[in-house]
């Protein structure tokens, strides 16, 4: 059951139903069936490797917060974390292990990557059973007695698919408001989940097309239409995921859970460590907690070098967490390498412009400009199927370098698979969506709207539908749910 | 030496290490206070204060830190 489909719709209208007319008791509960018939709508096997991984740790959690000596404690965190990662590494690599040995000709490769064929949204649950547990062990959350409160964390429908990453504590401390959700929080939650909608399905789809088009056949383009390409990509990825994350946010608020947040304006970033403290907001924030500051720590006696290492780690963990690609590979690191510039010339960047006042106004806006280019630029990578293609693609970039000979300037429309007039629609929607996102945490715009007529209101909320409904009918799945 | 003493002996720190010379702390400053406390210059932050102060820190004591008076407290009983 697709996150997108009419009858996901209707599961969550009907679990929404059946929820609120429950007693208040019930809910934790069935709010946890009904997250396990969402899961096993996708697969059987996958549920029963789900609710095996969520006893494991609910049991490994309760041990640990009971053990009294720390060497028993840190075994068995370890020893857990190990499992759940070798796990994680087994489904997400396992199956391009098989494929090698496939290539090489090995007899029994097909049964191996038939057996890990990967798990919906294993990256999000098993980040937050590791979490979960490190919370535990740092005594940072308690234990959960209860299984059920456990199970519906791990495997809480509206965010397994795609995020976003709840930290334990956060979530568990909500749960007392599935029993009196606030009415308030769920009429904003369907706004949340039409502004989502708009978002993945009228933008990031619209883009989509162009965007596979070039990255089919680089050198069939010409520079400025890859340079176009490259643009629509970061946008699409952007609307794609962050359209997911809003619908996830607002059918969590439907039955009183507020998730986290996965994104704050990240184009507006002034450099690259500001770009990823706005950009998958609940993974950053979650491998900072548990990859980098343990790194970090660790490094700390070896000065500069152990600062670079504990960031190019914990990028490339960015990186290689969306799959087993060299492309995801290589964009961790060239974003790992662009913050360890970044972050050893900031302070000497602050003192030049602390003394050239006039400059530092320039700064507000080629700050954001420089870093959204590196970002477009490492994007390429990060789509495209293989090195060489994005290297294909990178160098068919520069005018008169490339090696089809295609003049450096006509925009084919025809080519791209989109006209502009349609383009330039979706980048209008894109800038007055965008807008709606930073008006959204400023409480004079929020008045504002709030006191608009609730016929002009309400006429929006049916704009925005009709918008959904023309265009669902070509909608495709979001890039974040195959991670 | 006194919780307040602790206070004084971390400003020039903290001004050093957020780059920011009028920078004032109390036991209440939290990250969220100060625009360039991050995750990056929160280890830098650490490591300039176990050097000043002698003293050591894990990776569960630096996580648990909310906020300025939970480092002085911290030094307090790490030097006892």
């Amino acid at each position: 059951m697709s996150f997108l489909s009419a009858e996901f719709a209707l599961f969550v209208a009907l679990t929404c139903v059946i929820f609120h007319a429950a007693p208040a008791a019930w809910r934790a509960c069935l709010l946890l069936v009904f997250s396990y018939l969402f899961y096993a709508s996708w697969s059987l096997p996958h549920t029963l490797l789900l609710l095996a991984t969520t006893a494991g740790v609910h049991m490994a959690a309760l041990t640990v917060s009971r053990c009294r000596t720390e060497r028993r404690k840190f075994a068995l965190t370890s020893a857990t974390i190990a499992a759940l990662v070798a796990l994680l590494a087994a489904f997400k690599w396992g199956g391009w292990l098989a494929g090698m040995l496939a290539a090489a000709g090995s007899r029994g490769s097909g049964t191996i990557a038939a057996l890990l064929m990967i798990p919906l949204g294993i990256s999000y649950y098993l980040f937050k059973t590791i979490g979960y547990l490190l919370d535990v062990y740092w005594e940072k959350v308690e234990a959960q007695r209860s299984f059920v409160s456990t199970a519906l964390y791990v495997s809480f429908f509206p965010q397994i698919v795609s995020g976003p990453i709840q930290r334990a504590g956060d979530f568990f401390g909500q749960l007392h408001q599935l029993q009196n959700p606030e009415v308030a929080a769920a009429s904003a939650g369907l706004r949340r989940i039409l502004l989502g909608l708009v978002k993945k399905i009228v933008i990031a789809d619209r883009l989509a097309v162009l965007v596979a088009n070039v990255h089919a056949d680089p050198a069939a383009f010409s520079p400025l239409e890859l340079l176009l390409g490259a643009y629509c990509f970061a946008l699409q990825l952007y609307f794609d995921f962050s359209g997911m994350t809003d619908i996830a946010i607002g059918i969590g608020s439907l039955f009183g859970v507020k998730g986290p947040e996965n994104f704050n304006l990240p184009f507006s970033a002034r450099n690259i460590q500001d770009f990823w403290r706005r950009w998958h907001m609940s993974l950053t924030s979650w491998l900072t907690d548990y990859l980098f500051i343990p790194l970090r720590m660790a490094f700390r006696g070896w000065g500069n070098a152990g600062l670079s290492a504990a960031i190019l780690i914990n990028m490339l963990a960015v990186g290689i967490w969306h799959g087993p690609k060299w492309t995801y590979a290589v964009f961790g690191a060239l974003n790992g390498a662009f913050m360890v510039v970044s972050v050893f010339t900031l302070k000497k960047r602050n003192a030049f412009f602390k003394d050239r006042q006039k400059w530092d106004r320039w700064r507000v806006f080629f700050g954001p400009l420089v870093t959204f280019h590196l970002l477009v630029f490492t994007m390429i990578v990060f789509r495209a199927e293989s090195l060489q293609q994005a290297f294909s693609y990178l160098s068919n970039l520069i005018p008169h370098g490339g090696t089809t000979g295609v003049a450096a300037w006509p925009l084919r429309w025809s080519l791209l698979g989109r006209s502009s007039g349609t383009l330039a629609a979706v980048l209008t929607l894109a800038a007055v969506i965008e807008f709606i996102n930073w008006s959204s945490n400023q409480p004079e715009w929020r008045k504002r709207f709030f006191s608009l007529p609730r016929a002009v209101r309400w006429g929006l909320y049916y704009a925005g539908t009709i918008l959904v409904i023309l265009f669902s009918a070509d909608t495709l799945n979001s890039i974040y749910a195959q991670f | 030496m006194t919780n307040d003493e602790i206070r004084q002996k971390l400003t020039p720190i903290f001004r050093d290490v957020f780059d920011d010379d009028s920078l004032e702390i109390s036991e209440a400053t939290t990250a969220g206070s100060v625009p360039t406390w991050d995750s990056l210059t929160h280890i830098d932050m650490i490591v300039a204060v176990e050097k000043a102060f002698g003293v050591s820190f894990t990776t569960k004591e630096v996580g648990s830190l909310g906020n300025v008076g939970d480092l002085i407290r911290l030094i307090a009983n790490r030097a006892k």
